[in-house]
């Protein structure tokens, strides 16, 4: 089955893509929490941390289409959660109405309270598209090991993503035999199906992760994964780093 | 359900962070001293597992449609320390694969769904086995409670962030995430049992694998 979105734009070459994954997450992170620190209302700081970020998506010569389309992840979890805010922060009302016995109305502080968490939701959303977009899997993992993220975590990490477009495909094998099959009538057998499902998906995924292991054992394995590749902190990285960190800057000064 | 940036304030992200960082290590250290690193290649294809079982979805009411987490039968099958490695791995992957959920989020994300959520099943499952004197259908009643507990307190947890956030209304957040989780949960907890039943019925060694 089709898995084409993934790792689709992280082959290219540019000199985003071309920066030690180490200076990529630790720049992600930071960009994050400057946004997540700024005070609700500064337009300001959103616009320039808006500039930078699509700079960067410039620089990583990502298409801006597929970028944009990619941040709607977010619109889910805002009409969720975010949406009703405005109705039921308590403040100035600049809307309202009755219906009947309730009223219903929108505020000042509520609204405000939507705007700024949609806008650094937003924002965030970008920079981790950015960030993923523009380094190999395989290279974020090993930023992440140099970071001092325990290896076995990594090694786990990195095994589940060798696995599982296997497991998924077999999965969705699964769902459309079962939707062809008149799925869906009867609630209570939803659970019954949906659990032998999963279980027949843990059994056969157990008995390949034993043929794996059994596998590696014979070729060798003792638990140790040799690599070939060598990060390297260039003058580049220090380059983009400090420009960064002074573009990020920028905004605190504003403020004062 | 998978928190993105933007929704809990730095003060949250950061405490969150610490603790799942704290969690994970201890996990680390609790599954190497009982599996050793030789087990890591079975780790990833069960976190891979999760992450397929949580595409597969099922009608709900009314053209929406629920997935499956997977954090209680993780627990149950494998133990809650592994269970906490084996979700965090498939949140960390969900996260940088998928934008679901943030990076600062990640901590929260942990948190809830991994290390909670692992914990809470496990322990309901573990006492209500002994309550019912270790049977079969002790052994069914606890999962499906304890998937549906695992559920619940996750959403609890987040509707607790969110709302130190400032994000949302405690009231709200409340009603929003715990009341939908609440039925979300009984899904959860039929499909757990109803997995176990069947791994009991095929492959009834694979419930004595609790590693660690």
């Amino acid at each position: 089955m089709k898995h084409s979105f993934i790792d689709q734009y992280s082959g290219l070459d540019s000199f985003v893509h071309r920066l030690d994954p180490r200076t990529k997450i630790i720049a992600s992170i930071a960009v994050i929490l400057v946004i997540l620190l700024t005070p609700p209302g500064s337009w300001k700081a959103f616009a320039i941390y808006l500039l930078i970020l699509l700079g960067w998506v410039w620089m990583a010569r990502l298409p801006f289409k597929y970028v944009l389309k990619r941040s709607l992840v977010i619109l889910p979890f805002v009409v969720m959660i975010a949406i009703f805010i405005p109705f039921f922060k308590e403040g100035n009302e600049i809307w309202g109405w009755n219906v009947w016995a309730w009223h219903i109305g929108i505020t000042y502080e509520g609204l405000a309270v939507l705007v700024n968490v949609i806008i650094k939701g937003w924002l965030s959303m970008l920079c981790l598209i950015v960030l993923t977009s523009s380094s190999k899997f395989a290279d974020l993992l090993q930023g992440m090991y140099r970071l001092k993220v325990p290896l076995i975590f990594v090694q786990i990490i990195s095994f589940m993503y060798r696995y599982i477009f296997v497991l998924i495909d077999q999965a969705m094998r699964m769902q459309m035999a079962r939707d062809s099959r008149n799925f869906g009538v009867n609630r209570w057998v939803i659970f019954k199906t949906m659990g032998n499902m999963i279980g027949m998906l843990f059994i056969r995924s157990y008995e390949r992760g034993e043929r794996i292991y059994a596998a590696m054992l014979s070729r060798g394995y003792t638990g140790e994964f040799p690599t070939t590749s060598r990060l390297r902190f260039r003058l580049t990285d220090a380059c983009f780093a400090t420009a960064l960190a002074m573009l990020l800057i920028c905004p605190a000064i504003f403020w004062w | 359900m998978h928190i993105p940036d933007g929704f809990i304030n730095a003060p949250v992200a950061v405490t969150t962070g610490a603790v799942a960082v704290a969690v994970v290590v201890v996990a680390v250290k609790m599954t190497n001293k009982k599996i050793g690193e030789k087990q890591v290649p079975m780790m990833g294809v069960l976190a891979a597992f999760i992450f397929a079982a949580q595409m597969l979805n099922f009608p709900v009411v009314g053209g929406t449609s629920g997935h499956f987490l997977g954090a209680a039968l993780a627990a149950i099958l494998l133990g809650p320390w592994s269970s906490v490695l084996i979700m965090s791995a498939v949140l960390v992957v969900q996260c940088l694969i998928f934008q679901d959920g943030g990076l600062l989020a990640l901590g929260a994300n942990i948190t809830n769904m991994g290390i909670v959520a692992s914990f809470s099943s496990y322990y309901v499952y573990k006492g209500i086995d002994v309550l019912l004197k270790h049977g079969k259908t002790g052994m069914l009643v606890g999962a499906g409670v304890g998937a549906w507990f695992s559920v619940v307190i996750a959403s609890l947890l987040c509707a607790a962030e969110l709302s130190m956030s400032g994000t949302s209304p405690w009231g709200i957040a409340l009603v929003a995430m715990g009341g939908i989780h609440v039925i979300i949960g009984i899904g959860e907890g039929l499909i757990t049992a109803a997995v176990l039943s069947l791994i009991m019925a095929t492959r009834a060694d694979l419930l004595k694998l609790q590693v660690a």
